[in-house]
C-alpha cells in the first residue's frame, strides 16, 4: 500500500504543477516610443534642455501625450509613431506659449518628418505582436527656426531604453 | 482555465477512494494460499476518452489518441500512444483579442510502464510509472491578430496586423515524458485507466515569426520553460496471448 500512497502523492503533485501556470500578463515588451535627445549644437555630446517644449503631431494637430507639455526640464523625450503609416510628422515648438489676446502659438516651430519601415514582431504569449521600426530617417525643414541638425544614433527602434535620434539646437 | 479545474477535480475523485484501500495488513492470514495465480499476457489496445469527449463539447478542439501496451514481464510493459489533434486558441488582454491561432498535427509516444502495484489474487489492476519519448509533427496557422501598443495616442484600440491567415508548416518537436497512471479492470479484459504526464521538451523546431505555443500531445508551451503537462483517460481491451504464473518471489505477500 506504500506505493499506492506515494503514487497518490505524485499524482497530486502533478496536479499542483499543472495549476501553477505562469500568469498571462504582458510584461515582456511593447511597441516602442521613438526616443529623441536634445543636444547642444556647439558641443554635440552635451545634452541641452529645451525651454518650454511642446510637441504636436501634425495630422492630428494634438499635443503628444507621452511628455509633460511645455516643460523646461526635458533633454530627451519619447514619442509614439504611427504604426499604420511609414512616416509621422511632428511640430517641435520651443518657448511655447499662447498669445494672451489671440490665443495663438508664439513659440518657434520646426516641423520634422520621421520616416521608417514597420516590422511586426511576436514578443511573447501574453503580449502577442508589437511593431519595431527599421531604416529610421529624419527630415528637417529647409529653413529651420531652432533645430540645427538631426543625427540618427540608432536606425532600428526595438525599445525605448536609449536615444535613437539626436536633435542639435 | 476551467478544463484544468475539471481535470483536477476528476483526478481527485478517481484517486481519493484508492487512499481508503490502505488496509492490506489485516489480510495476512490469507497469504499462505497455494493456488497458483496465473497472469494474462497480451496486447492491450484502446482509446483516450477525454479527447473524444473534448472533441464533442469543444468546438475549437478535435482530436483522438490511441493507446496500446504489450506486457513483457510481471511488471514491465511496452507502451505506445498515437494521436492527432487540432486546436484553436485565442489570447486576449483584458478582453481585447490579441491573436488567434490553430495548431494541427500528429504525435507518437513510445516507452515503458512499470506496474508497481501488487495485485491480490485474481486481480489485474495497475499503478504504474513510466517514461516515453514523444515526437510531434504539426503546423500552426496564425489567424486574426492585433498589434499590442500600450500608448493610445494614435489609435484608441489595437490595430489589426498586416498578414493574418499565415500558415507555418513543417514544425516538429520531441520531448521526454514522465507518466504516472492507474488502470483498473472493469470487466474481463476491459480496462479503464488514467494517467498524468509531465513532459520535458527536448527539441522544438519553430517558425521565425511565430513560436510554437501549443504542441499536439505536449499541450501548452510556456515561455522560458521546457515543461508541459497532459493527461488521458483511456478505455482499453486486453487481447490475451498467453498466461504465465507469477514467480515465487513475487507471489509472496508482505
Amino acid at each position: 500500500m506504500k506505493t499506492l500512497r506515494s503514487s497518490c502523492l505524485i499524482a497530486l503533485l502533478l496536479v499542483c504543477l499543472a495549476s501553477c501556470e505562469k500568469d498571462d500578463i504582458c510584461v515582456d515588451g511593447d511597441t516602442p516610443l521613438l526616443v529623441i535627445g536634445f543636444f547642444d549644437v556647439q558641443d554635440p555630446d552635451e545634452a541641452k534642455v529645451v525651454p518650454s517644449l511642446r510637441v504636436k503631431e501634425v495630422l492630428l494637430d494634438e499635443v503628444v501625450n507621452t511628455i509633460e507639455d511645455r516643460s523646461s526640464t526635458l533633454d530627451s523625450i519619447g514619442i509614439p509613431l504611427r504604426i499604420d503609416a511609414s512616416s509621422t510628422s511632428f511640430a517641435f515648438i520651443t518657448n511655447s506659449d499662447d498669445d494672451p489676446i489671440t490665443g495663438e502659438e508664439t513659440g518657434d516651430i520646426d516641423i520634422l518628418t520621421i520616416s521608417y519601415q514597420t516590422r511586426e514582431v511576436f514578443i511573447s504569449r501574453a503580449c502577442g505582436f508589437v511593431v519595431h521600426y527599421d531604416a529610421l530617417n529624419v527630415t528637417l525643414p529647409g529653413n529651420p527656426n531652432w533645430i540645427q541638425d538631426a543625427q540618427i544614433i540608432q536606425p532600428t527602434v526595438e525599445n525605448s531604453n536609449a536615444i535613437h535620434v539626436k536633435l542639435l539646437h | 482555465m476551467p478544463s484544468m479545474l475539471n481535470y483536477c477535480i476528476s483526478l481527485l475523485i478517481v484517486l481519493l477512494p484508492l487512499c481508503a484501500t490502505g488496509q492490506s495488513e489485516s489480510v495476512n492470514s490469507r497469504s499462505r494460499d497455494t493456488v497458483v495465480s496465473s497472469q494474462k499476457y497480451g496486447l492491450r489496445i484502446g482509446a483516450d476518452l477525454s479527447r473524444l469527449v473534448l472533441s464533442y463539447i469543444d468546438e475549437d478542439y478535435t482530436g483522438f489518441e490511441l493507446v496500446g501496451d504489450y506486457r513483457i514481464t510481471q511488471k514491465l510493459y511496452i507502451a505506445v500512444e498515437l494521436g492527432n489533434e487540432e486546436r484553436t486558441q485565442t489570447e486576449d488582454l483584458d478582453g481585447i483579442p490579441l491573436y488567434r491561432f490553430t495548431t494541427s498535427g500528429s504525435y507518437l509516444k513510445a516507452g515503458v510502464d512499470v506496474n508497481t502495484y501488487t495485485n491480490w489474487f485474481g486481480m489485474q489492476n495497475a499503478i504504474s510509472f513510466g517514461g516515453r519519448y514523444a515526437f510531434a509533427s504539426f503546423s500552426q496557422t496564425l489567424g486574426d491578430y492585433n498589434i499590442f501598443e500600450s500608448n493610445r495616442f494614435f489609435n484608441p484600440s489595437f490595430l489589426p496586423g498586416a498578414e493574418p491567415g499565415e500558415e507555418f508548416s513543417g514544425l516538429n518537436a520531441s520531448w521526454l515524458e514522465l507518466v504516472a497512471g492507474i488502470k483498473v479492470e472493469l470487466f474481463t479484459n476491459l480496462y479503464v485507466g488514467m494517467s498524468a504526464r509531465l513532459g520535458f521538451l527536448v527539441t522544438n523546431t519553430e517558425a521565425d515569426r511565430f513560436p510554437n505555443l501549443w504542441i499536439p500531445g505536449f499541450n501548452k508551451v510556456t515561455d522560458d520553460s521546457n515543461f508541459g503537462v497532459g493527461y488521458n483517460y483511456s478505455l482499453s481491451y486486453l487481447i490475451p496471448i498467453y498466461k504465465k504464473s507469477r514467480n515465487k518471489r513475487e507471489k509472496r505477500y508482505n
